[in-house]
């Protein structure tokens, strides 16, 4: 168990972070993993492919995934029995655990759904409701960062605004310097929804932005919206658990959530949606609806119908293989977080490029800048590099595209986004994949410069 | 192929069977009975299965390719995001939509189950509501009989919104498709009372409990002429169960679980939106950045979850065209067994059926012996029983059974039910 003391200063944007202590829960003797054992753990990982972009899809151990398969065989054997008898005892273990590990008061406020991207819907819905059913007016504003992820734009698109609210976004400058930015734009944005009497119902936070890779300090921007009177904040930390700090009472919002499959080792997918126990809270609904209905977010979510459960079943294993690493999960946090930091410098020195943002704003994450040579000028330019850099050189990493601004020449257009949860990749092999192939791709580029140069010659 | 129409299917007697696709290349000696036994060789042996209904059943070689894509996402998942996942859920989508002879493919959705596609119908319903297209007060339709969760999704986003929902009660027993055409005109009758418009008619395709197939067609028909809005039929139980076929039931909404009676594994449904401007409208009520590009494209995509149960479709269909007759045939066979089952039964005990043959698909009621004097709502492990009130104020309780009678031997599965009751009459039940 993580017995360090040390705060990580730039988790929740606050230097006090108290580092929760972790449920051991397993029962066994737990030694720690030897290598060997970690490399047999994801043996089932396509050897050809450097994975540098956990963000997206996470990654499972082997032992994880066989107990999830046990769970699968076993409703299928006898599917009545596991509904009667295994299923709702199942899913409120692994609720207990969640409670514990991110220091929630009430099991109540802890649901379990498939995904960040369900837990938007369910909060979004239940502001819809709100403005339908006049609770809010026409007009009442929802804030959001303008580096929130697609999904969740596109979901306060189809309630929000949908139903009569405005939305305003919090313009980030890009690269980020220090959290005070963050908050100074925060800031602006609050006072434009307050602007003409109206009201800011909610304000959407990350926890770490997707694209570009920041951890926003979220437990300073939840006290000043308190502060300025916003009725209800959502963390958005689908990069939560497992990557940076997440402590309920430490952060403060009313809702947040976290998957599990990203940085947390389960399998595909799993998500909490915390629900900080209040008069507003009681009318969350889960918008699958089962004849659980009225009986609380918990447990409408946890029978949504007939369908595969096992991924939510299997925590209570993935808490025992967490604490088979050196410091359980702090140990993995601080462990990525160093080693992440320590690739990225590397690349950045050997390239002549910049990070993204200070190694206090990362932290399994980080953003290395793409030499300019390579000439990335839009969106579909980082696809056509990220499939050539998967398809040729075996690599799996995303990248962001930066627009220059205006008089801006030369600049770093194109940003690594690299997360690994690094748990035996060696350092210097990665990087010196990473600049090879950045290389070869150079090359390639500005030989079909040179040739497309050469045509409209002709 | 099966030639026979099954008159009881759809309500009508001129009951198209279309044809169905048929897919495995290889050439097609049918599955032999050790080989039915080893695909289920995974069912607890100890259990007889007669509850088919709730939980469906997968065969092993299923649950294999499943286990397939699940690794090969895990191997390299942006690989498999950017180039299996789409393609796949496609293919899968174009082999429903021959299943169940809809005309477009954009009118195909794969969701998680019915109570998913519930939701994204009656979602849609309360924002017409919430803007003011729909009057305060005007009227949804719904089975009294109808599945719980989709009641309780009706009170959710309907009712909640504004709506006014009107039961049609159905009698039971049930003795003909006009007893409950009758219900169902007057339902409609009241719905129109005062000048109110009837959105919405939800209709099961065959309800759970009690077990009864309703003539969907007729009924679709009758929403048309008294002007409902739009028809939603509940298919739960409809894919491999009864007849399925858009141009002929004429719903604007279908929606049917594979995972029942299509052994696929949980869990998948489709959703049968038909083409028209209303059903733009609708979306999946996870939002994704596919939000706005129609409801299929949306429910292909609603975040990093596992989506091999919608995979593996192709294999299920191989699976399936390796019986006599397809899925034609394992409904014919299964309605034949286990209406003879039933009546076995009903004649041993001195008892009923719940509704005529005719009426049932591969599921049937049964009365079961009064001198059990059940007296509440008993759940056991492998039978589901209900009380239900018949009109002559006896409490009858019934033994809803379901079974893909594959390989069971009727006389064998008798043999234990019967053994079962008699020991239960034999005893004392808890007060």
């Amino acid at each position: 168990m993580g017995s360090q003391s040390h705060p990580h200063p730039h988790l929740n944007g606050d230097s006090n972070t108290h580092i929760p202590k972790k449920p051991k829960l397993s029962s066994l003797p737990s030694s720690l993993f030897t290598e060997a054992e970690i490399q047999n753990e994801f043996n089932h990982h396509d050897p050809t492919v450097a994975r540098i972009n956990n963000g997206s899809f996470g990654c499972c151990p082997l032992s994880i995934i066989q107990s999830q398969q046990q769970l699968q065989l076993e409703f299928l054997r006898q599917p009545d029995h596991f509904y009667f008898s295994e299923l709702k005892p199942g899913i409120l273990k692994s609720r207990s655990l969640i409670q514990r590990l991110i220091n929630a008061h009430h099991l109540d406020e802890i649901s379990i759904v498939d995904n960040a991207t369900t837990a938007a819907a369910i909060v979004l819905q239940n502001i819809a409701w709100s403005f339908a059913e006049g609770k809010f007016n026409h007009g009442d504003v929802a804030i959001m960062l303008h580096y929130a992820y697609g999904a969740v734009k596109k979901s306060i698109e189809a309630y929000v605004t949908r139903a009569g609210g405005h939305v305003i976004e919090v313009h980030l400058p890009f690269p980020v310097n220090s959290k005070d930015e963050i908050v100074f734009e925060f800031r602006k944005a609050l006072e434009r929804g307050k602007e003409n009497g109206k009201k800011v119902r909610l304000a959407v936070i990350d926890h770490i932005t997707s694209m570009p890779s920041v951890v926003i300090p979220v437990k300073e921007l939840v006290r000043i919206c308190r502060e300025e009177g916003v009725d209800q904040v959502f963390v958005d930390a689908a990069h939560g658990i497992g990557c940076t700090d997440v402590d309920m009472q430490d952060i403060g919002a009313d809702f947040y959530t976290s998957n599990l499959h990203k940085w947390f080792f389960c399998p595909p997918s799993i998500a909490f949606l915390y629900c900080r126990k209040s008069p507003g809270c009681i009318d969350l609904h889960h918008p699958v609806v089962s004849h659980e209905y009225g009986n609380g977010l918990a447990v409408e979510s946890a029978w949504i119908g007939t369908r595969d459960y096992s991924a939510q079943l299997v925590v209570p294993k993935v808490f025992d293989f967490v604490n088979r690493f050196e410091g359980g999960i702090e140990g993995i946090k601080k462990r990525n977080h160093e080693n992440v930091v320590e690739m990225g410098q590397m690349l950045a020195k050997a390239w002549e490029t910049n990070l993204g943002c200070p190694p206090e704003m990362c932290a399994s994450m980080i953003m290395v800048g793409l030499p300019a040579c390579l000439g990335i000028s839009s969106d579909s330019d980082t696809l056509k590099l990220r499939t050539h850099l998967r398809e040729k050189f075996g690599v799996e990493v995303p990248i962001y595209y930066r627009a220059p601004k205006d008089g801006e020449v030369d600049v770093v257009t194109g940003l690594l986004v690299m997360g690994s949860l690094v748990l035996f990749f060696i350092i210097e092999e990665l990087c010196l994949v990473c600049s090879a192939t950045l290389h070869g791709f150079a090359t390639m580029n500005s030989q079909n410069q040179r040739r497309n140069k050469l045509q409209r010659c002709k």
